[in-house]
């Protein structure tokens, strides 16, 4: 019971990661001051999305995606770190 | 742009060179007028005049501290990496500006008080305080003459994250040296006076937080961004101040509990200074850490 009930709570953390470095470099290999630039935030913030330290909001989500022209799904997903266990 | 980097260049050295000269100049005409003053010996007029040269001289050095601190100041925005000892140096910097007007009170004192022939102890405060505005005199000059302020630069910064984290590192040095000398009031409570060690010391060690905070908020204004800080920022601002919260309402309640039986004395007086300097200390270290620790991986 109790195993069952705790396969079910790690199936619950689910993170958010992101291909934005992948994108950064595909686009002339721009730095993350260039795309911050571009997006209107610091460059730490960059640093901080990439490294999964910071979840950006929905608006600065659709602003990079929009740069990059794709959808934010393209960039941003869900793992599921509970199934990775 | 490039038209104020040379001119500033220039004109610091120059006054940078200049500054020292004239700090050479009056350590030399103060101790040869400091024996004659103290025991009322009579001053040539020459020397009454060389007086004025020295209030002159004291509005070079002035201007030659604030041309420093803005070359400093421009350098760490565009700076690649901020480095803790040039906000180091900005902050003593800015004590040094400060500590001119301090030289012009307290050598009008001691003129005032040598003409109605009295005791001139202001001396003991004059060579500790030029001595240490002549070191800081001769590291920015040496800063300007080995170029040291023109070091790779970050094109353009649509949002600003330098002079967000600038302003930290002041708080960091500022919060902690007014922690520091405020203590003293508890260690040697017979020597404190309120208003010159508390007031006074207070008012200068928080001085160049608050220069800092106007430049970042003026640089704010100027971005023309309805937000004050960037989504990071942000996260990390809360986050500091709900630390600052626990810990220093943990810390004044020590504090309280600790004199509770002399609530009137010392804690009377200082308790507020302590509180607005443990609060700068701990919100500015909150940012940094948080600033800092997604640089860790």
């Amino acid at each position: 019971m109790y195993i069952i009930l705790h396969i079910q709570l790690l199936r619950l953390i689910l993170k958010l990661e992101n291909n934005l470095r992948q994108f950064r470099f595909e686009h002339n290999e721009m730095t993350q001051q260039d795309l911050a630039n571009a997006v209107g935030v610091s460059r730490l913030t960059i640093h901080s999305i990439e490294t999964g330290k910071f979840n950006p909001s929905t608006l600065l989500s659709l602003k990079i995606a929009n740069y990059f022209g794709v959808s934010v799904e393209d960039i941003f997903f869900l793992v599921d770190k509970g199934t990775e266990q | 742009m490039i038209k104020t980097h040379k001119l500033l260049k220039y004109l610091s050295l120059v006054l940078g060179v200049s500054s020292i000269l004239i700090f050479i100049f009056e350590f030399v005409f103060l101790e040869s007028i400091r024996p004659k003053m103290i025991i009322f010996d009579e001053i040539t007029s020459q020397e009454d005049s060389q007086l004025t040269w020295v209030g002159m001289g004291l509005l070079v050095i002035l201007s030659f501290y604030f041309v420093s601190l803005w070359r400093i100041v421009r350098y760490l925005r565009y700076a690649e990496e901020i480095t803790f000892s040039y906000v180091l140096l900005l902050v003593v910097g800015v004590v040094s500006f400060l500590f001119v007007f301090a030289d012009v009170a307290l050598l009008q004192d001691i003129v005032k008080q040598y003409k109605a022939g009295l005791a001139q102890p202001e001396w003991s405060l004059v060579y500790p305080i030029m001595g240490f505005q002549a070191i800081v005199a001769l590291i920015f000059a040496w800063l300007h003459i080995t170029g040291s302020l023109s070091g790779k630069q970050v094109n353009t910064v649509a949002k600003d994250s330098n002079v967000f984290m600038i302003v930290q590192y002041v708080g960091i040095i500022c919060g902690a040296a007014g922690l520091a000398s405020n203590m003293l009031g508890f260690l040697c409570p017979r020597s404190w006076n309120p208003l010159i060690h508390s007031v006074i010391g207070s008012l200068i060690l928080i001085f160049p937080y608050g220069l800092a905070i106007a430049y970042w908020f003026i640089i704010k204004v100027n971005e023309k961004d309805q937000h004050l800080y960037d989504e990071k920022q942000m996260l990390d601002v809360g986050r500091s101040s709900f630390l600052t919260m626990i810990v220093s309402s943990v810390l004044m309640l020590i504090l309280y509990s600790a004199n509770f039986q002399n609530l009137e004395g010392i804690t009377s007086v200082l308790w507020l200074p302590l509180f607005m300097f443990t609060e700068i200390l701990l919100f500015s270290l909150g940012n940094i850490y948080y600033s800092n620790k997604s640089l860790a991986q």
